[in-house]
C-alpha cells in the first residue's frame, strides 16, 4: 500500500520546528514518557562534551614535550580545571552509556520503522563517541595515555589486509611519538566533533523521510480520525510537555555528573616518559569489556574482535530498517524488532558481563590488587605534587656578553638537587671535573647534540645505559623526585660554552 | 502530572505556567554553572613579574658619558611554561649607572643609540629620544623606561621589567 508520503523519499526537509527532536506525537504517558527523555540527557551530554572540550583545548599542547604539563596544569595550576577536565572525562562514559539506553528506546517505540534516520544516526554516533573516547584517552600523555595508544597501535595493526600501514598512519611514524599526539589531538578535536555535528545537525535541523527502501508507517493511526486543528493543538502540548520532560530529566543528569565529577577528578598519573615496567594498564570505563575480551582471544584475533566485530555490529544495526525482507519475514512476524532486540541484548549481557568479570578479577588476585593500589597511589602523591612549569628555551644565549653572564652560567643559579648530587663529578655549572684519572664530561651545551632535550635528559637520569652512557654516570630513578629531576635537566639545557 | 499529558486543554492554567517555568530554570541553572565555571578557567593568569637580580656589567668597566648597550637574560613565567628571554637595555654611566629599556614605549620596538645624533632613534616609527631617555620628538607618548637597578659586589645589576606601551602613564605588565 503507497500512501502520499511514500512519495517523497529521499528529499530534503527543513524540520518545521527544530527543537522537537525527541518526540514524536502523543501515546506516551505515565511512567514511559519519563523513560523515553534519553534524547534530552544524551543532547545535553554531548553539549556538556563540547563546552569542556572546547575550554580544555584553551590550555592543551598536543606535543610530547608539553601535552602532560598542560594537562597537569589544568589540573593543579587552574582554578575549576578538574572539575572541567573531570565533567569531560566521566562524560565521555556517560554519552555512550546514555546512547545505548537512546537506542532501546528507539527499538522499544519502532524507531527503525517510523524513523529510520533517527535509528541510523543514533547508530552511528554511539560509534563516533566510542571513536572520540578512544582517541581522547591519549592526549594527556600520562602512562595511562601511553598505554592506551600502545594498545590502539596493536590493535590497528593486526588487522586484515591494511594492519601494517594504517599503524603506520596512525602512529604518524614507525614509533609512538610526538607525531601520534598530533594525530590523535586532529582526530579528537576536529574530525570526531566535526562528524558528530554533521550528524546531529542533520537531525535537528534537516528531516528525511524514510530512506529509500523503507516502508514508512504512520506511528499513530488513531489520530487520522481527529480534525485537523484539534490535532495540531494535541500535539503542539504534547510535543511542549515531552520537551519539558527532556529539559528536566537531562538536568537531573547533569546534576549528577557535575557531583560526580566534584567527588572524583579524572585520573592523571606521572608523565609517559617515567614508564616503569611493572604498570598495569586499565582503559576508561567504556572500553573495559573489550580490555577483558582480549584476555580470551589469541593474539592473532585482537582486531577482530575490537575493531570489526563492534564494527560488524554497528553497521547490522544501521541496517536494520531495511532488514524487513522476505527470508527474514519467514522466520518471524517482527524481523526487524526481534533482530534488534537480540543484537542489543546480547550487547548488554556480553559487555556487562565482560565488565563486572574484570573488575571482579582485577580485586581477586592480590599482586593485581596490590600493583592498582600502588598506582592510585601514586597517581594521588603526583597530584599532591606542586605544578612544575616547563621550561622553554628561547633566549640565543651566545650572544649575551661574558660580562652579563658569567662563562657557562645560564641565567638562573643550578638547582639545589643538581648542587647536591651532580655537582661533584660535573661542576658547579656543568663546567666538567676530574677525579683522579676519571674525566667527567662538561654539559655545557649538551642540548646542542641530539636525543638531549628535557625530556631526554631526565630519561638519561632515569636510566643512562638506555641512552648508552656508561658507568660511572648512574641511574638516579629513585634518588631524585620526579620534579627536581625536570628542574635539573631544564637548567642543563640552558647551559652554553663559553666563549 | 496526568492532566498535563495527554490534553492541551489545561484545566488549570497557574500550575501549568509554573510547570513550563521548570524547564527554563534547569537549563538556566546548568548554562550558569557551567558559565561560572568557564569564567574562573579562562580568567587571564596573572604571573608576578621577577623579583630576581640580574648581572648587567662589572661597575668597574662603565665609565664615559655615551649609553652602553648590554643585553639581559630574564625568565620570564606564563602559566604552565617558563621561558627565558632576551632582552636589550643600556646602562648610562654618566647618569649614575641608570639602566634604561631599549623598548621603544610607542609600538615596542627597540631603540638603539645613535651616535652622531646623540639620540636613541626608534627605527619603526622614529621616535627620538635624549641620552637621558627623554623623549625629543615622534609619536611615543613617554620617554624610555627606566628599569629598577642596584649594585651589588662590584656588579650592576638590574630587575627586568616590561611596560605597557603606547601610553603617558608607565604601567608595568603584569
Amino acid at each position: 500500500m503507497i500512501s502520499p508520503r511514500d512519495t517523497d523519499f529521499g528529499e530534503l526537509k527543513i524540520a518545521p520546528r527544530p527543537f522537537s527532536v525527541g518526540v514524536d506525537a502523543g501515546g506516551s504517558t505515565g511512567w514511559r514518557c519519563w523513560v523515553w527523555t534519553t534524547t534530552g540527557v544524551v543532547l545535553m551530554l554531548l553539549l556538556v562534551q563540547f563546552i569542556t572540550g572546547l575550554l580544555l583545548a584553551f590550555y592543551y599542547v598536543p606535543s610530547a614535550d608539553h601535552a602532560h604539563t598542560t594537562v597537569s596544569f589544568i589540573e593543579k595550576a587552574l582554578p575549576a580545571g578538574p572539575w572541567i577536565r573531570a565533567l569531560h572525562h566521566h562524560g565521555s562514559q556517560w554519552l555512550p552509556l546514555f546512547l545505548f539506553l537512546h537506542l532501546l528506546e528507539l527499538l522499544w517505540r519502532g524507531a527503525y520503522r517510523t524513523r529510520a534516520a533517527r535509528w541510523i544516526a543514533t547508530v552511528v554516533l554511539l560509534g563516533l563517541v566510542m571513536a572520540a573516547g578512544a582517541t581522547g584517552y591519549s592526549l594527556p600523555w600520562d602512562l595511562r595515555a601511553f598505554f592506551s595508544t600502545r594498545v590502539a597501535e596493536g590493535i590497528v595493526n593486526g588487522l586484515p589486509l591494511v594492519g601494517s600501514s594504517a599503524r603506520a598512519w596512525l602512529l604518524g611514524s614507525n614509533e609512538i611519538s610526538t607525531l601520534t599526539i598530533s594525530r590523535f589531538f586532529a582526530l579528537h578535536v576536529l574530525l570526531t566533533p566535526l562528524l558528530i555535528l554533521l550528524v546531529v545537525g542533520w537531525q535537528l535541523f534537516v528531516r528525511r523521510s524514510n530512506p529509500p527502501g523503507v516502508t514508512a508507517e504512520e506511528e499513530h493511526s488513531e489520530n487520522k480520525a481527529e480534525s485537523p486543528i484539534k490535532k495540531i493543538s494535541r500535539s503542539r502540548a504534547v510535543v511542549v510537555n515531552q520537551q519539558t520532560r527532556n529539559v528536566l530529566m537531562a538536568a537531573v543528569v547533569f546534576l549528577l555528573l557535575g557531583l560526580y565529577s566534584h567527588k572524583f577528578p579524572a585520573p592523571l598519573g606521572p608523565s609517559a616518559s617515567n614508564a616503569t615496567a611493572d604498570y598495569l594498564p586499565r582503559p576508561g570505563a567504556q572500553f573495559v569489556w573489550l580490555y577483558q575480551t582480549l584476555k580470551y582471544v589469541p593474539g592473532a584475533w585482537g582486531s577482530l574482535v575490537g575493531v570489526v566485530l563492534p564494527g560488524l555490529v554497528l553497521l547490522m544495526l544501521a541496517m536494520l530498517p531495511w532488514l524487513n525482507r522476505k527470508p527474514f519475514r519467514r522466520i518471524t512476524n517482527r524481523p526487524r524488532r526481534n533482530i534488534g532486540a537480540v543484537i542489543l541484548s546480547l550487547s548488554i549481557v556480553f559487555i556487562t558481563s565482560m565488565t563486572l568479570i574484570s573488575y571482579v578479577s582485577d580485586r581477586r588476585d592480590p599482586r593485581t590488587r596490590q600493583q592498582l593500589a600502588v598506582q592510585v597511589a601514586e597517581e594521588a602523591a603526583f597530584r599532591r605534587e606542586p605544578f612544575v612549569p616547563a621550561m622553554l628555551k628561547e633566549a640565543d644565549t651566545a650572544n649575551v656578553p661574558a660580562s652579563a653572564a658569567s662563562p657557562g652560567m645560564s641565567a638562573t643559579g643550578p638547582p639545589l638537587a643538581y648542587t647536591k648530587l651532580c655537582a661533584t663529578c660535573h661542576g658547579e655549572h656543568g663546567e666538567g671535573a676530574r677525579q683522579g684519572t676519571l674525566k667527567f664530561p662538561p654539559l655545557l651545551s649538551v642540548a646542542e647534540k641530539p636525543r638531549r632535550s628535557v625530556a631526554d635528559i631526565v630519561g638519561i637520569l632515569n636510566d643512562p645505559t638506555a641512552y648508552g652512557l656508561e658507568p660511572p654516570m648512574k641511574s638516579f630513578a629513585t634518588k631524585l623526585r620526579d620534579d627536581e629531576k625536570r628542574e635539573i635537566a631544564a637548567w642543563v639545557v640552558t647551559l652554553k660554552t663559553t666563549r | 502530572m496526568r492532566d498535563n499529558d495527554s490534553s492541551g486543554l489545561a484545566p488549570d492554567k497557574s500550575r501549568r505556567a509554573f510547570v513550563l517555568l521548570l524547564p527554563f530554570a534547569a537549563l538556566g541553572g546548568m548554562f550558569a554553572t557551567v558559565a561560572t565555571a568557564a569564567f574562573r578557567f579562562l580568567r587571564p593568569v596573572v604571573s608576578a613579574s621577577s623579583e630576581k637580580w640580574i648581572d648587567v656589567a662589572q661597575v668597574a668597566e662603565l665609565s664615559g658619558n655615551k649609553p652602553v648597550a648590554r643585553k639581559i637574560v630574564a625568565e620570564q613565567a606564563a602559566g604552565w611554561a617558563k621561558s627565558l628571554a632576551e632582552h636589550s637595555v643600556y646602562v648610562l654611566p654618566g647618569k649614575n649607572n641608570q639602566v634604561l629599556s631599549a623598548v621603544c614605549p610607542h609600538e615596542g620596538c627597540e631603540v638603539s643609540w645613535r651616535d652622531d645624533e646623540s639620540v636613541f632613534a626608534c627605527p619603526c616609527h622614529d621616535s627620538d629620544f635624549a641620552v637621558d631617555g627623554r623623549r625629543i620628538s615622534g609619536p611615543a607618548r613617554r620617554g624610555l623606561d627606566l628599569l629598577p637597578s642596584r649594585v651589588a659586589d662590584g656588579k650592576l645589576q638590574v630587575q627586568y621589567q616590561s611596560f605597557i606601551n603606547n601610553t603617558q602613564e608607565r604601567t608595568p605588565r603584569g
